[in-house]
């Protein structure tokens, strides 16, 4: 569920930065560049890029314009290969098993134990198949403002450096302060700063 | 194709951006947490206004609008570790514990609202602290109903309307906490808070 169908979660992102004169050019050619690369067929553990949203698989925007009207819509797509922890400690502990019998030792030591550990990680991680998540995102040009429908912390973090990769903008979230400061005038929002926490009984 | 960052680079990149950014003396992270007082004390605000004229708010330039708080809550108290956290939900309650909870100096962090405005309705959960909107059931139209459609014309048509009304329920919120910050800094505030406390002492010693 998300931004174009059935119920959705969001919070706004400020846009701060310049954008050049050829503005939708250089959007298109920049959505271009930051596509989505599919890592399916590849050993990659991890890709992120953009998507239509109308279709995930659709990274060149055959389908679906990313412009609408005013709007860039675009969706995030992050892919990632990842291994739950009783998975890798289950195989790590069945090969070290395996070498003290192959060896004949009782114990094995820290460097060892350590090497095991990377090793079999690095090969779960290969037969891992790339878990999608995705999330969509709506940028309002003439009011620099984006809807990002996620309210995922770590994932506004991801996006924020992602975003300013790509377009070489910040995104700023816009909390209730900051937002108040939007809607004062200059001598309101100094107001504003100085006020304290108010009890309400 | 990028490599996967790792928590530690994303938190050195976080911590740089957010200094670049050079908001005024104090970067966002120290803005949410010092001011997050600022929207709960909003929507506590609007819990009191809302029920002020039974569900009526009015917006200058524009009227009446309904502003309801449906049967889910949730209060806060005090920060970080030393902070107490109230849930309140159920059809047939009428927020007793959330009224008794005001009593006790909580302040309202998320509470699910419908929201008319003309002959739209939405249905959201809001996050007090950092303004999010979650599980924003939008206003029933034929576009939003029906989906895309097959040409790209109805497709197109049907993200606007959807992104007019995900932005016209954040322009009524962003209405409706100017109201309220029009009054917080101010001197009308004194005779406000009194208010609000009379209604607070009345609700939550009924309940």
């Amino acid at each position: 569920m998300g931004f174009v169908s059935g119920s959705a979660s969001f919070i706004r992102f400020g846009v701060e930065g310049e954008l050049p004169s050829n503005t939708l050019e250089f959007i298109a050619d920049r959505i271009a560049s930051f596509s989505f690369r599919d890592i399916d067929d590849n050993m990659d553990e991890y890709s992120i890029g953009w998507v239509s949203v109308m279709n995930m698989f659709d990274a060149g925007f055959r389908y679906a314009s990313f412009m609408n009207g005013d709007y860039v819509t675009v969706t995030l797509r992050i892919d990632e290969r990842k291994v739950s922890p009783a998975i890798l400690n289950k195989f790590v502990q069945k090969e070290e098993e395996r070498i003290k019998a192959e060896k004949q030792i009782p114990k094995i030591g820290r460097t060892l134990k350590a090497e095991i550990k990377e090793r079999v990680q690095t090969e779960l991680i290969r037969k891992a198949i790339p878990i999608p998540s995705v999330f969509d995102l709506c940028w309002n040009l003439s009011e620099s403002t984006v809807l990002f429908f996620s309210t995922n912390k770590k994932i506004h973090a991801v996006l924020e450096d992602f975003f300013k990769d790509c377009f070489g903008l910040l995104l700023v979230q816009q909390i209730p302060y900051v937002t108040a400061e939007h809607l004062l005038n200059d001598e309101q929002a100094e107001q504003l700063g100085i006020v304290n926490p108010e009890i309400f009984v | 194709m990028m490599n996967k960052p790792n928590n530690l680079v994303l938190l050195i990149l976080k911590y740089l951006s957010e200094n670049e950014r050079g908001l005024v003396g104090m970067d966002l992270v120290d803005l949410m947490v010092e001011k997050r007082f600022l929207g709960q004390e909003f929507l506590t605000w609007l819990w009191w206004k809302s029920e002020e004229r039974g569900g009526s708010v009015e917006i200058p330039g524009f009227g009446d609008i309904t502003v309801v708080f449906e049967k889910h809550m949730l209060l806060e108290y005090g920060e970080g570790e030393y902070s107490e956290k109230l849930v309140c939900t159920g059809l047939q309650t009428e927020l007793k514990e959330a009224r008794t909870g005001l009593l006790m100096g909580k302040k309202l962090e998320q509470a699910r609202i419908q929201i008319v405005k003309d002959t739209y309705e939405w249905n959201f959960t809001l996050g007090a602290a950092l303004f999010e909107f979650r599980n924003v059931r939008l206003p029933k139209t034929a576009a939003t109903e029906q989906g895309g459609g097959n040409s790209d014309e109805e497709t197109e048509g049907m993200i606007l309307e959807r992104v007019f009304l995900f932005e016209e329920l954040v322009r009524i919120i962003n209405d409706l906490f100017r109201l309220f910050l029009k009054v917080r800094i101010t001197s009308d505030w004194s005779a406000e808070l009194q208010t609000i406390r009379g209604w607070v002492h009345a609700s939550g010693e009924q309940s």
